[in-house]
Order: structure tokens, then C-alpha cells, then sequence
């Protein structure tokens, strides 16, 4: 089996080999390749059995839907006379009362549910295959565009290490933080970004949103945001409904 | 939207053709067309329709993987081979220690049948298994759209709020890690026989 690195271009065309989307001459010129090569045969075969493993996978859980929907129910069954429906009834009351309690108890508070309603993670930046040293960046920000914010946030926290006044790292580390509701490290990662950041404006509007959720809207006022084309008006209505 | 087109003989039946690309109206119409005789089966033989509907879910997972290995004829007939397969389960299951109170029926179906399933497809099954178990949902999410449902990237791309580009590395990143993840296992099977 081939031990080193598979590069991308290598790997996409043995892939489209194995899906069958190449065209006759393609596929004609890489059996070429693969009769000579008995390293590109390992690869495909390789390739073959993780695709197939993938498609076992989602084969398995169409059958689990399909099979549910086939599902009959079995008899129901009367034990010694018992009227179970007339339970079920009670523990129904009993659960809905339990639960409107429970909501009374744990409801949000007006800053948490502004923040709730206009927090969204920033959707981070395009992932390409570019040159190796932006790798490590890269690897974080596939991690953090799939909502592993916790990997995202190891990574990029040893690159910024090696590279403090890095305003990119500091900009989406603070914004994984956000995400997972780490207010207290996101904080500062925000406040101490400068005016000149492209991601100033950015880091203003996340930032007005973690005092929220940190339950202080007094300093989130304080923020000069209301004037910015992209953010002023949600901080607006915000602030308003504060009022 | 889909992104293959398959292209096959005529002569293939359509539940080949269906099963060969992930088609979920075919695993429909083969639960529509033979689920009953395989719960009828297993109803007579000390088991309940869930038992019936598990047994069979097994049948069509192998069923699937011998179609997509190319190891079935298209004249082969799917509900006989269901059958079959289910009933061997059923009754690996009703030998068991839990199940040996059970009685079983005869079925003249049975002894009629030649059991030509029994050659490692399950051992091939788990190991596949391990193989899907080692992705974190996140590329799963990625990869069971493009590998299984068959959608183009851009579709992908749409779908998650991620651009294409992305999409595309993200791709690559996940099989790369179950690349590694197999040559590992690959390096152990090799030192284990040294």
C-alpha cells in the first residue's frame, strides 16, 4: 500500500474513476495508468472500500427511515384487566404541569433572548487547498465551519501563540468562544482588536452581543455600533428593546 | 440534485439498477413486495414483526452490498435471496441461548434453498462498518451527501450555508483521515503477521 501523501488532484481523479463520471477517454487513459502502476491500484482500492464504507453508512440509516415506515405495531396488550390508558392520561396533566413549571423556572431573560435571536456564528473564511504553511489555519477553519468550535479554537490558539498580534486568529477565535457560549474568553479577544482590523466592525457587533449574554447591556450600549452600515440597525432595534 | 447518471444495460431489472444507485424507492418497494412473507416467517417461528422487520433490514443491507460488488446476476431473483437471507438470521437467532425455547416450523421453502450467502459478506459488513464509525458526524454530513445521496458539491454547498470551494477541501480533509485510518489498520495487520 502506498505510504505517502495523496494529493488532491491525484485523489479526485481516482475518485471520479470509482463514482464512474469520467469520460470514455479518461477512463480509458487512467486503466492505462493503473495496469503500470500498482500503487494508483492500491489507492483505488482503497478509495473503493472507504466510498463503499460511506455508502454502507448511509445506506443503513435510509433502512432504519424505510423501515419505520414499514413498522406495524404489535398487539396491544390489557394486562390483568388494568385500564393503562386512563395512567396515561394523569401522567400526561402531571407531565404538562411539570413542564410549565419547569419553563417558569429556566425561561431566558430579555438579554439572553436577544442574543439568542441575532447571534449567529460568522460563517468564516473559503477553505482552499493553498500553500502549505496556511495549513494549520486551514485545518481550524474546516473544523470551525463544521461547528467544531472546540477544535477550531485548540488549533488556532497555537498559531496565535506563535503569532500574537494575528487579528485573524484572535477575530475567530473570540467568535468559537461566542459560539460556545465562553463569553468570558471572547470578551477580550473582541475589545482588544484595533480600529484598523478588517474585522473591527465585526468584532463591535459580536462583541455588543457577548455583553448581552453576559448580562450587561449597560455596556453594551456604551458601543459605538449604531452608525454601521451593517450592524446599526439590528443594534438599534436592540437597544430599543432594552428601553 | 443528483450528480451521476448511471448508465446501464436495459437488460438489468430496475431493482438493480435502483439498488446500485442508493435509490430509497427501491428499498420501498422491496419492503412493499417482500417484508410480508418474511414477517409471515418469522411470526410462525416464535418472533414478533419487529424481529421480522430486523431481519429483514439485515437481508437488504446484504443484498445491497452483493449488488454493488457486482456479485448478483440481473436475473437473480431479490425475494427469494431476501428470504433466504432473513430466515438464516432468524434462525442463528432462535438457535441462540436466549431463544432456545423456541420452536421451529418447518418450511418446505427451506430445505429447497441453497444457503449461498454465507461467505463472508458479514465479516465485510462489519469491517465496513468500522470504517463509517471512524468519521465524526461532521464529515459524515459532507461525505454521505456526496458519496451516498449523490449530490454535486454546489448542491452541498447550498445545502450546509458553506462555499463550494470549501466544501471540496473539506471533502478531501475527511477521506484523507479514513485514508490515514486504513493504512494504520493496514500497518498492524502487516506487523501482527511479520
Amino acid at each position: 500500500m502506498n505510504q505517502g501523501r495523496l494529493d488532491r488532484t491525484r485523489f479526485e481523479r481516482i475518485e471520479a474513476y470509482v463514482l464512474g463520471s469520467m469520460s470514455a477517454d479518461e477512463r480509458a487513459l487512467f486503466e492505462q495508468e493503473l495496469a503500470g502502476d500498482p500503487a494508483l491500484r492500491s489507492e483505488l482500492e482503497l478509495q473503493r472500500e472507504n466510498t463503499l464504507a460511506i455508502e454502507l453508512g448511509g445506506m443503513e440509516r435510509m433502512l432504519k427511515n424505510v423501515s419505520a415506515e414499514h413498522r406495524t405495531p404489535e398487539l396491544d396488550r390489557d394486562v390483568s384487566g388494568t385500564n393503562w390508558k386512563n395512567y396515561l392520561k394523569y401522567a400526561a396533566v402531571v407531565a404538562i404541569v411539570l413542564s410549565g413549571a419547569f419553563w417558569v423556572l429556566t425561561r431566558p431573560s430579555t438579554n439572553e433572548r436577544l442574543f439568542a435571536e441575532h447571534f449567529e456564528a460568522d460563517p468564516g473564511l473559503p477553505v482552499a487547498m493553498g500553500a502549505s504553511t496556511d495549513l494549520a489555519f486551514s485545518d481550524a477553519m474546516v473544523a470551525y465551519k463544521l461547528g467544531d468550535y472546540s477544535e477550531a479554537r485548540a488549533k488556532w490558539a497555537a498559531l496565535l501563540q506563535a503569532d500574537p498580534g494575528n487579528d485573524t486568529l484572535a477575530f475567530y477565535i473570540g467568535s468559537a468562544a461566542l459560539a460556545m457560549d465562553d463569553v468570558a474568553a471572547a470578551v477580550p479577544l473582541f475589545e482588544n482588536l484595533h480600529a484598523g482590523s478588517a474585522f473591527h466592525d465585526k468584532a463591535q457587533w459580536y462583541l455588543f452581543l457577548a455583553y448581552l449574554k453576559a448580562g450587561d447591556p449597560a455596556k453594551a450600549k456604551t458601543l459605538p455600533i449604531d452608525d454601521s452600515p451593517v450592524y446599526g440597525e439590528r443594534a438599534r432595534a436592540i437597544k430599543a428593546e432594552l428601553e | 440534485m443528483e450528480r451521476i447518471k448511471d448508465t446501464y444495460l436495459v437488460s438489468e431489472p430496475s431493482w438493480l439498477v435502483g439498488l446500485r444507485r442508493n435509490d430509497p424507492a427501491t428499498i420501498r418497494a422491496l419492503y412493499d413486495r417482500h417484508l410480508p412473507s418474511v414477517r409471515q416467517y418469522v411470526l410462525q417461528n416464535s418472533g414478533t414483526t419487529n424481529d421480522a422487520q430486523d431481519v429483514f433490514q439485515e437481508a437488504v443491507t446484504v443484498l445491497w452490498l452483493k449488488v454493488k460488488e457486482g456479485q448478483l446476476v440481473p436475473d437473480s431473483d431479490p425475494g427469494g435471496f431476501l428470504f433466504r437471507v432473513a430466515k438464516n438470521k432468524w434462525l442463528d437467532t432462535v438457535r441462540s441461548a436466549a431463544h432456545k425455547h423456541m420452536k421451529v416450523v418447518h418450511d418446505d421453502r427451506i430445505d429447497a434453498m441453497e444457503t449461498d450467502v454465507d461467505d463472508g459478506i458479514e465479516e465485510r459488513i462489519v469491517r465496513l462498518r468500522g470504517v463509517y464509525e471512524k468519521l465524526d458526524d461532521k464529515c459524515r454530513a459532507v461525505l454521505d451527501q456526496f458519496y451516498f445521496e449523490r449530490k454535486d458539491l454546489a448542491t452541498i454547498a447550498q445545502n450546509m450555508g458553506i462555499e463550494e470551494e470549501s466544501i471540496r477541501t473539506i471533502k478531501y480533509r475527511c477521506m484523507m483521515k479514513l485514508r490515514a485510518f486504513r493504512k494504520t489498520i493496514a500497518g498492524e495487520e502487516n506487523n501482527e503477521a511479520v
